[in-house]
């Protein structure tokens, strides 16, 4: 018996056929995650479900859909699209620069009239399409050849310079992230990481070197959250003082009086875990971890299975994307990190993380149902 | 036909690429072991959050937990008074009100009956929560007699009520910040009730600080008046004596009411600017710098310094405010604040020599205090030679104003360091350390420049007749996201009185005063704080009986031959 289940593309290319190829559990584990989101919001809101709940179940419903139809869609014609898709995600990166909604000190959002989207969260995907894209057709025997890197470099540099530039530190050292684990994988190597890292290392100093007053004070800030008088100091205390009145079983559903009363800022959006522990305690903290923890492996379970490289770094990519912002996400509320205002993907109020994780599930449920897809190796 | 077992496959196939294929996925594993790794630490972090820190709030928390009725009482909270014994905080028993469910026997009219007491409550909210199985729901904390007797009048069985305290501030927001304030279940959350938290909860014993209520009320009356005229946006003052450390006035403004801390409009209302924020001070870093210089043994009060011209110094130019365009004394460069001449000195001191005085002074590092809430100075780093410079005239460098306040009390006082203490200690007015850190000879040279400063520089405004005032200006270019803005300043004035013999620093800082027309054009300290702390001396010394000298020979006197010129009313 084989990983694998034959050469040809798919048993059975049907609707039906494909939906029975679908990552089930992987839809179970992230509507788990988003129920706990809706009663988490619910509770916020001291047990209504306006103004949050209901809009995150419209939103959800809608993500969901765009899920299934992406999951649905061809392997291929994902593969074909990886390109343009990169070209469209950098237009509109442009398009922020030049007439960019500024939002809280730094122009993010793009407003397409009915709803406002933030492409970088978009550029993060295709970054990773277009890496996978780029090493599905790189040799074997090339692949541990430096001059492979300058390609991929090239993909990475330009999307971050223009996202780290609007300014968001925040999405650009995570697409380096994400980029860096699909490079991993990719196979290569180790060396080179090894000196990229010590390079880094070395090199901080030197940025730092040159890097304006101002800048160096927003860094200091960063790492010094008490000078900072609005306060992030304030809420970090606020967070560990809820997330330490929930105990082993947490104080129970809506009974999180720390969050109710207003106490913890921000407690539908960055700070919803926070309200999910202090409500259900440590242990439903670990459950939550638990079922992240399956919902990772599940990806990763994809991703390995997976014959083409293309669809094996994608799923891989994706999904260390996801669990990027995750981490970020707790250790934030717990101290571990400092605040940067990175949302809980699924269960914080808002849609447009909520759309860009849910547009990497779907390409991973086509990952899944095309897993022994061959594809050209043009590039 | 598919094998779905991760143990029995093969991970062979054939072709080219499956060597590559391998190797990517022992890759994947690897990263899987490093995420898993990272779940560990996060899943272990949860569990120091919410039970190992969470220890001490759990064990509150469950003497407070809802359903638990007959543990609603909790133990009463210590006083907190001032010097004299004036209450800063207390706690009245109160009756709650709560609901059980399950003993309800109309819901509907007890819900109605309650909206018409307490009109904040929702009728559909209470009613759901009626109609629930819950044996315990709050409705209402903290009634007033009038209400109780009300909700006795519904008689309702399935109403009931809980017992506790509730914390009352009867001076309000005037110590709100160094106070502070506690959540509904009395936990401290700010200032003295955080940082005393336990010993309030478990001993209720009454704390003393050496707050003194009238002299809070004159400095804030005062601060507010200068950000009033001048339309600033915050500010903070400071009374302390510079002996043994005790604060007798702290003041952060905007403030709030302690009673209902999430009323404030935003966090600035609740930041405490006083020990939080930490400001670049401008020229009253020219105090520290001046007493460097004092300390080296070839300098003296004659030594000149050459500000003729603005100082080229790499790609940096520093100019003075209002240049004098000649060579100028130890005194003239003080007394008319000359950016040009200070960091010349702070050339001469040198980078070590002016860092180790900042060391010595504790404006390097994060200050022990007894409130929480205290901010880290912010410092150029690296520290470069033209940092010095910058630094030797406050430009650069990021202390609270409460750092400041104990420096100078320092460079007073005869040369020792001071603790700055806001609890009352039993042995008292002796000097706490013997710490020292300048000589006694350049501390009274350097209240002979303060002196100066008042008698003939730029805060003659300050000079309260018979009280000996000396102390310092500073108008600081406020830094905004890294960008010296021209028309957003802060403007402080530090004082200490009586010069003979120090006792007190009188501090006061406007946050981006805006010129008026009384002022003729100018936001500098000169016009903005200087009067403002003028103010509170003449309210604060009669109260302390404090006897004028109006006949005292002027402490600045010996300094006049190194004048080139005496400075007339005039301008």
């Amino acid at each position: 018996m084989s990983l694998f289940r034959s050469d040809i593309l798919i048993d059975d290319v049907s609707f039906y056929g494909r939906l029975k190829q679908m990552s089930w559990s992987l839809i179970i584990l992230i509507s788990v995650i988003a129920v706990i989101g809706f009663l988490s919001l619910y509770s916020a809101a001291n047990g209504n479900f306006d103004p949050w709940a209901t809009q995150q179940i419209t939103r959800f419903m809608f993500a969901f859909v765009m899920m299934v139809v992406i999951g649905l869609t061809d392997l291929r014609l994902i593969f074909r699209t990886a390109w343009p898709f990169y070209g469209v995600c950098l237009v509109l990166l442009i398009c922020v620069h030049l007439f960019g909604h500024v939002g809280g000190g730094a122009q993010r959002w793009l407003d397409i009239g009915v709803m406002k989207i933030q492409p970088s969260e978009l550029a993060k995907i295709a970054t990773i399409m277009v890496l996978a894209r780029f090493f599905h057709g790189v040799e074997v025997q090339d692949i541990k050849k430096i001059k492979t890197l300058f390609f991929p470099i090239l993909i990475i540099g330009v999307p971050f310079l223009l996202i780290v530039t609007q300014p968001n530190l925040g999405t650009s050292l995570s697409l380096v992230f994400a980029s860096v684990a699909v490079m991993f994988a990719a196979g290569i190597a180790l060396w080179i990481f090894i000196v990229a890292g010590v390079a880094v290392a070395g090199s901080i100093p030197i940025v730092w070197h040159f890097l304006h007053d101002y800048q160096k004070n927003r860094v200091m800030t960063f790492l010094n959250p008490e000078s900072d008088p609005l306060g992030t100091g304030f809420h970090i205390t606020q967070s560990k003082i809820a997330l330490g009145s929930g105990g082993v079983f947490g104080k129970g559903f809506l009974e999180g009086s720390q969050s109710h009363l207003n106490f913890l800022p921000e407690k539908h959006t960055d700070f919803i875990f926070t309200l999910w522990a202090e409500e259900w305690g440590l242990m439903g903290g670990l459950f939550l971890f638990f079922v992240l923890a399956l919902l990772f492996l599940n990806g990763l379970w994809i991703a390995f299975r997976c014959r083409s490289v293309f669809a094996r770094l994608l799923a891989f990519g994706l999904m260390i994307n996801f669990s990027i912002y995750i981490f970020i996400n707790i250790g934030m509320v717990m101290g571990l990190l400092p605040v940067v205002g990175i949302p809980f993907p699924l269960m914080s109020y808002g849609g447009t993380s909520m759309i860009a994780v849910m547009i990497g599930f779907g390409m991973m449920q086509s990952c899944n149902i095309y897993r022994d897809a061959r594809l050209p190796r043009t590039v | 036909m598919i094998s779905r077992s991760p143990f029995n496959f093969s991970m062979r196939i054939d072709g080219e690429r499956s060597s590559a294929l391998d190797q990517a996925r022992g890759r994947i594993v690897l990263i899987v072991g490093f995420i898993l790794l990272a779940y560990i630490v996060v899943a272990g972090r949860l569990f120091d959050v919410t039970i190992i820190q969470g220890y001490f709030h759990a064990a509150e928390e469950t003497a407070t937990r809802e359903d638990d009725v007959s543990k609603t009482h909790l133990a009463r909270r210590g006083d907190i008074v001032d010097r004299n014994g004036v209450i800063l905080a207390t706690s009245l028993k109160t009756a709650s009100l709560y609901a059980d469910a399950k003993l309800m026997t109309d819901a509907e009219g007890t819900a109605r009956q309650l909206t018409k007491i307490f009109p904040n409550l929702v009728y559909g909210d209470l009613l759901k929560k009626f109609q629930s199985e819950r044996r315990f729901i709050w409705i209402h904390r903290n009634l007033t007699p009038q209400e109780q007797q009300k909700i006795l009048n519904i008689g309702d069985p399935g109403l009931g009520f809980a017992y506790d305290y509730k914390r009352i501030y009867p001076q309000g927001r005037l110590t709100a910040h160094m106070v502070g304030y506690t959540d509904v279940d009395g936990r401290g959350l700010g200032g003295i009730e955080r940082s005393f938290n336990s010993f309030l909860t478990k001993s209720s014993d009454t704390i003393r600080l050496s707050l003194d209520i009238r002299l809070q009320h004159i400095l804030r009356r005062e601060t507010q008046k200068a950000i009033s005229d001048f339309n600033g946006i915050g500010g903070a003052g400071v009374i302390m004596n510079v002996k043994n450390g005790e604060i007798l006035a702290a003041i952060s403004l905007p403030d709030f009411d302690p009673h209902d801390p999430s009323a404030a409009q935003n966090d600035l209302h609740r930041f405490n600017r006083v020990t939080l924020g930490v400001y670049e001070l401008g020229s009253t870093f020219k105090i520290f710098t001046a007493a460097a210089l004092l300390e080296k043994k070839k300098v003296s009060m004659a030594t000149t310094f050459d500000a003729r011209s603005p100082l080229h110094r790499g790609n940096r130019i520093i100019r003075d405010f209002r240049p004098e365009k000649r060579v100028m004394t130890v005194p003239e460069v003080f007394m008319y604040s000359s950016n040009i001449g200070t960091a010349l000195m702070g050339e001469a001191i040198g980078t070590q020599g002016l860092k180790a005085m900042y060391s010595d002074l504790g404006l390097m590092k994060r200050m022990d205090f007894e409130i929480d809430e205290m901010g880290r100075p912010l410092m150029p780093t690296p520290w470069r030679d033209i940092n010095t410079l910058t630094a030797s005239y406050g430009h650069g460098i990021a202390v609270t104003p409460l750092q400041l306040v104990s420096a100078v009390s320092a460079i007073v006082n005869g040369g020792t360091l001071v603790r700055p203490t806001l609890v009352m200690k039993d042995e008292k007015s002796k000097p706490q350390t013997s710490v020292r850190v300048i000589s006694k000879e350049t501390s009274l040279k350097m209240r002979q420049l303060m002196r100066l400063v008042v008698s003939d520089g730029t805060a003659r405004k300050a000079d309260v007749k018979g009280y000996m005032v000396g102390g310092k200006t500073g108008t600081a270019q406020k830094n905004v996201n890294g960008r010296y803005l021209d028309d957003k300043r802060i403007s402080s004035f530090v004082s200490v009185f009586p010069m003979t013999d120090p006792e007190y620093a009188v501090f006061i800082m406007v946050d981006e005063p805006k010129p008026n027309k009384d002022s003729f054009g100018y936001a500098t300290a000169g016009w903005v704080a200087v009067p403002a702390v003028a103010r509170v001396i003449s309210s604060f010394a009669p109260l302390y009986n404090l006897a004028p000298e109006q006949d005292a020979p002027d402490l600045a006197e010996p300094l006049r031959p190194f004048l080139h010129k005496v400075s007339g009313e005039g301008h």
